[in-house]
């Protein structure tokens, strides 16, 4: 869904020395420049970002696109009947909409806990 | 019929929008303050505003009578509609609330550097605002006309000139207010009326949903003709009949024998209880099988249902991130945590809403087949409670569900009108508050006009149309330019250009009749499975293969989108002019 691929997770916490024999640890300045190293510091930060989306969206788009197709594999499903009310009524009438939201909610705890991570890296200098 | 408690309904609606807006101008001053409330509304209430807004005539009518017509699994749009939240937090929200700018437009610009992109962009803002206005327009004719009668245009007439007096002198912060309001009020016209039918179900006729048969009705049912119609029917029926039948005027008995009988407009047919509901010669019969499978039906026919059902997926959890209207709500936020709890949020309040039209649609299937003999099945849910509950509480709960469907219409027409003149003044007229004003009131004289021009023309066809073409041009914009360093303008208008006229010619050949059946028809009706991928590669091929059009401060930019705000060295637009290329 987005165009970042697969990412390593946890690379922000990376505390790759910086060329130059400048300090070891990063500040808000080093993102601003212009070099190598400013850069890799914001691809950190981005594939973080990135990998917190697509491990949310990930089961989101099975939740969406295996319902669908099982019934189009197995008709049985299609017509199947829980207390009387078709599958289809409980599912698509309310009951796909909790785990939605509730990887919405775990989605907002994990991007602010990674740039909690971000924010404290760069103020450990 | 005139319901005076429907009209009364109706205008207090109208006059409590009117007010609260009005309220708010006093607070607006500048046109920043008109366009994005200066940037003071939390979580909660940017919720409610984003869900009011959002919630439109087709969540209100159009989902539980397209799922009444074709079968539960016409309920895939409106998993898709809340869905389309999901990917707009996770990918889309806070870093588009960092970057700052007000508009589609104005990222564009902002991110790629390109003038020729922001008036790409700009049309496109006008495209798919257009014809997602239109049926909202048209919606609000037919609820006027079940309400008092008359013709479908003075609804029409009627909501263009409220929205676009209100949006020429209140502006946003008052329109705040007014959609969180609103989604209130949806909320509330939605769920007790469906919560206190439900109650009047005492023995489930459960085999007109699950049967093998279609539907029957329960107990002597009257049924009215709106509009001519050509009816099919199964196996003869005793009616009582007055108006014209097969171009004889009658009044008293009749056979109604089997095969197809012409019904002309303002017919009423008696049916006994227990016989089968004809149906609209055009429209599908279902088995209660075939209406409980999950598979979306294009139409009623199950040929190739399950890229139907990925095709309207696409389009609705891609397209939603694309609608103009709803982006320009993110810069309310305080920041971009804001942005993303509220649109966690959000998400909370359209899941629960589309509980709803579910409820809506199961219930007219049981208890009112006559909607399938006079093709009236978008108006279930304006009709039912009427129907179902006899004597005053059908007459309240009737008034609250037009209110609550005149209030889509007003808040989704306003969000939309407001999202169109502010590109028109922005970008073509020069800004400011006045050249705001002359923008609404000329585009909201355009748009009534052209609301008027496709009275015709079904409301799915429109706002299917304006979700797949939003799907197809500003949601790979949005997620390229967010997560991708590489994009260039070249790229971003190929694929708006490509997927906007892709899209957009599939929809106007399926209006004009290309592609009644098989794949030409889910290919050409639901052009989102193919259009998307296919602005998506133009994109990126296009990009590819102009790498010296990178932007020089792409690295500031893409700093802007995802830098938390606590760590910025100073604001985002200050600092994404101060580049040094190279070092």
């Amino acid at each position: 869904m987005t165009a970042e691929p697969a990412p390593a997770r946890e690379v922000v916490r990376s505390q790759a020395r910086r060329p130059g024999g400048r300090a070891s640890t990063p500040a808000p300045d080093d993102l601003y420049e212009p070099d190598a190293y400013g850069r890799e510091l914001l691809a950190s930060l981005m594939r973080a970002q990135g990998g917190a989306c697509v491990t949310v969206l990930l089961p989101a788009l099975a939740l969406l696109a295996l319902y669908p197709l099982l019934t189009a594999i197995f008709p049985w499903l299609a017509t199947a009947q829980v207390a009387g009310l078709p599958l289809t009524l409980l599912i698509l009438g309310g009951g796909i909409y909790p785990p939605l939201v509730l990887l919405g909610y775990w989605y907002v705890r994990r991007a602010e806990r990674l740039e909690q991570q971000f924010v404290e890296l760069l103020k450990e200098q | 019929m005139t319901e005076p408690a429907t009209v009364v309904a109706i205008i207090t609606v109208t006059a409590i929008t009117a007010i609260i807006g009005a309220r708010g101008v006093r607070v607006a001053r500048t046109p920043a303050d008109f366009l994005v409330a200066a940037r003071q509304v939390p979580a909660p209430l940017n919720a409610s505003a984003i869900s009011g807004e959002y919630l439109s005539a087709a969540s209100f009518l159009g989902v539980a009578g397209l799922a009444m017509l074709e079968g539960l699994g016409a309920l895939w749009y409106a998993v898709g509609y809340a869905a389309g939240y999901l990917v707009l937090l996770a990918a889309v929200a806070a870093p588009l609330r960092r970057f700052g700018a007000y508009t589609i437009p104005d990222f564009a610009e902002g991110r790629l550097g390109s003038q020729a992109l922001r008036r790409a962009a700009t049309a496109t803002v006008i495209l798919i605002c257009g014809f997602y206005l239109l049926p909202q327009l048209k919606g609000a004719g037919v609820t006027l006309q079940v309400a008092v009668g008359g013709p479908v245009w003075i609804g029409v007439v009627v909501l263009g000139g409220i929205v676009t007096l209100g949006i020429a002198s209140g502006g946003m912060k008052g329109i705040t207010f007014v959609q969180a309001f609103q989604y209130w009020l949806k909320i509330v016209a939605i769920a007790v009326p469906a919560l206190i039918l439900l109650a009047f179900v005492q023995h489930p006729p459960v085999a007109n949903v699950t049967g093998a048969a279609p539907p029957t009705f329960l107990h002597k049912t009257a049924v009215q003709f709106p509009q001519s119609e050509v009816i099919s029917v199964t196996a003869a029926i005793d009616v009582t009949a007055s108006g014209k039948v097969d171009g004889v005027q009658r009044d008293g008995p009749l056979v109604l024998t089997k095969g197809r009988h012409s019904v002309d407009g303002g017919a009423t047919l008696t049916f006994p209880a227990g016989a089968h509901a004809p149906h609209v010669e055009a429209n599908p019969v279902m088995s209660g099988e075939a209406w409980t499978s999950p598979l979306l039906q294009l139409g009623g026919r199950p040929d190739h249902a399950l890229a139907a059902t990925y095709g309207v997926l696409l389009a609705t959890v891609l397209g939603a991130m694309g609608l103009p209207h709803i982006l320009v709500r993110f810069y309310t936020n305080r920041d971009g945590q804001a942005a993303r709890r509220t649109t966690a949020f959000v998400l909370l309040l359209l899941g629960f809403f589309y509980i709803f039209p579910a409820v809506f649609a199961v219930l007219g299937r049981m208890e009112a087949p006559g909607l399938y003999t006079s093709g009236q099945t978008d108006s279930v849910v304006l009709v039912l409670p009427r129907m179902m509950a006899a004597g005053s509480l059908g007459i309240v709960l009737g008034a609250l569900v037009a209110a609550g469907a005149f209030a889509a219409f007003l808040s989704t027409s306003s969000g939309l009108l407001i999202s169109m003149s502010g590109a028109l003044s922005h970008d073509i007229m020069g800004g400011g508050v006045r050249a705001f004003r002359g923008s609404a009131i000329a585009i909201g004289i355009v748009m009534t006009a052209l609301g008027l021009a496709v009275l015709n023309i079904s409301i799915n066809v429109l706002v299917g149309w304006a979700f797949a073409i939003a799907a197809s041009t500003f949601c790979p914009l949005l997620l390229l330019g967010i997560w991708w360093r590489r994009f260039t303008w070249i790229g971003a208008i190929a694929g708006l250009i490509l997927g906007g006229l892709a899209s957009s010619i599939a929809v106007l050949l399926t209006i004009v009749g290309v592609g009644a059946s098989g794949w030409p028809a889910v290919l050409l009706s639901e052009p989102a499975i193919w259009t998307v991928p296919l602005a998506f590669a133009a994109m990126i091929v296009v990009s590819l293969a102009t790498p010296r059009f990178v932007p020089a401060d792409v690295t500031q930019q893409l700093l802007a989108l995802h830098l938390p705000e606590r760590v910025r060295l100073r604001s985002a637009a200050d600092r994404g002019l101060v580049t040094q290329p190279g070092s």
